[in-house]
């Protein structure tokens, strides 16, 4: 699952095994996952 | 039956609808609220939203959006004969949306890919758009019926009163009534109270003035028969277009029953 650094904007892989998330290359502590390029169908309702 | 149009526009109607039952009154509002079958967003694929919104939030918004209906093109796809229900261009069709931001998309900006079927208004605010954000979808829109969901409801505020009967007889001319009454439709001449006729279709039939009249001079009644009908159209269809079309779906559900009846 690819994540995004909030600060330093690289994309980044999560250690599930690793207790501790963080970025590997600010340190920085909140990421977000990325929108899939794929076409997400919605039902409106 | 005698229907007397008061007044008339594209999107609203009030009119006289008389000699007729309750029955009959409330069927025809009934089906323009709930049988008459137009176009909403049914599905959305989004291809990018990087908007403040989420997708299913969008989606809804999208699906509210009044679309001008052509009830001779498209039918509800469920009843299509074409497909049998699996979506065409009898039964469906498709809109898109680009927009980047900073911008306010609005339902305008909807490309229909029949150029007959817009958005009724085209100033009704889907999303704001910051720098950088981009909104990008394409919506399919389904014939539906109110009954089945809000988005398919064509007409609003549909509703109905009783023609008021207001007599006066023995007035002393006190003026108690035209004081209460909160339509201020009463006026006190020196014979006694009386109601114009031009108002008299304003009274909601309180009986305030009735309450406060002490010798009881003064009757409110209605007319059993008759109905000042006030409707509006949400603009997918005109407000004529809307009581013809709810009008043809009693009679064919009137002919069903006939039809019925015929094979007992």
């Amino acid at each position: 699952m690819g994540y995004k650094c909030t600060r330093c904007k690289q994309k980044v892989e999560i250690d599930y095994e690793y207790t501790g998330i963080r970025c590997p290359y600010c340190g920085h502590r909140i990421l977000v996952k990325e929108r899939p390029t794929t076409i997400k169908p919605i039902k409106a309702e | 039956m005698e229907v007397d149009i008061l007044e008339l526009s594209d999107r609203s109607a009030k009119f006289v609808l008389s000699k007729v039952g309750m029955a009959f009154a409330n069927g025809i509002r009934r089906a323009m609220v709930a049988d008459v079958p137009t176009l909403a967003i049914e599905y959305v694929n989004l291809y990018d939203n990087t908007s403040v919104l989420y997708d299913e939030q969008l989606a809804l918004r999208l699906s509210l959006i009044p679309l001008v209906t052509d009830l001779e093109t498209y039918m509800p796809q469920a009843e299509c004969t074409v497909c049998g229900g699996e979506g065409c261009p009898a039964c469906e069709l498709s809109l898109t949306l680009s927009s980047e931001g900073p911008a306010v998309v609005h339902s305008g900006d909807l490309i229909s890919s029949d150029p007959l079927v817009q958005a009724a208004d085209a100033n009704i605010p889907i999303v704001e758009l910051k720098k950088g954000q981009k909104l990008v979808l394409e919506a399919i829109a389904h014939m539906g019926y109110g009954r089945d969901s809000v988005k398919w409801q064509a007409g609003i505020a549909c509703g109905y009163k009783n023609v008021p009967i207001v007599s006066v007889e023995n007035c002393d001319a006190c003026g108690h009534c035209a004081a209460e009454c909160p339509k201020s439709i009463i006026l006190v001449e020196e014979s006694g109270a009386m109601v114009p006729e031009e108002d008299l279709l304003k009274c909601s039939l309180c009986r305030l003035c009735e309450k406060v009249c002490d010798i009881n001079a003064i009757k409110v009644s209605f007319d059993e028969n008759a109905f000042v009908f006030t409707m509006e159209s949400d603009g997918s269809y005109t407000a004529r277009d809307l009581i013809l079309n709810a009008s043809d779906v009693v009679k064919g559900k009137a002919e069903g029953l006939i039809s019925i009846l015929d094979q007992l």
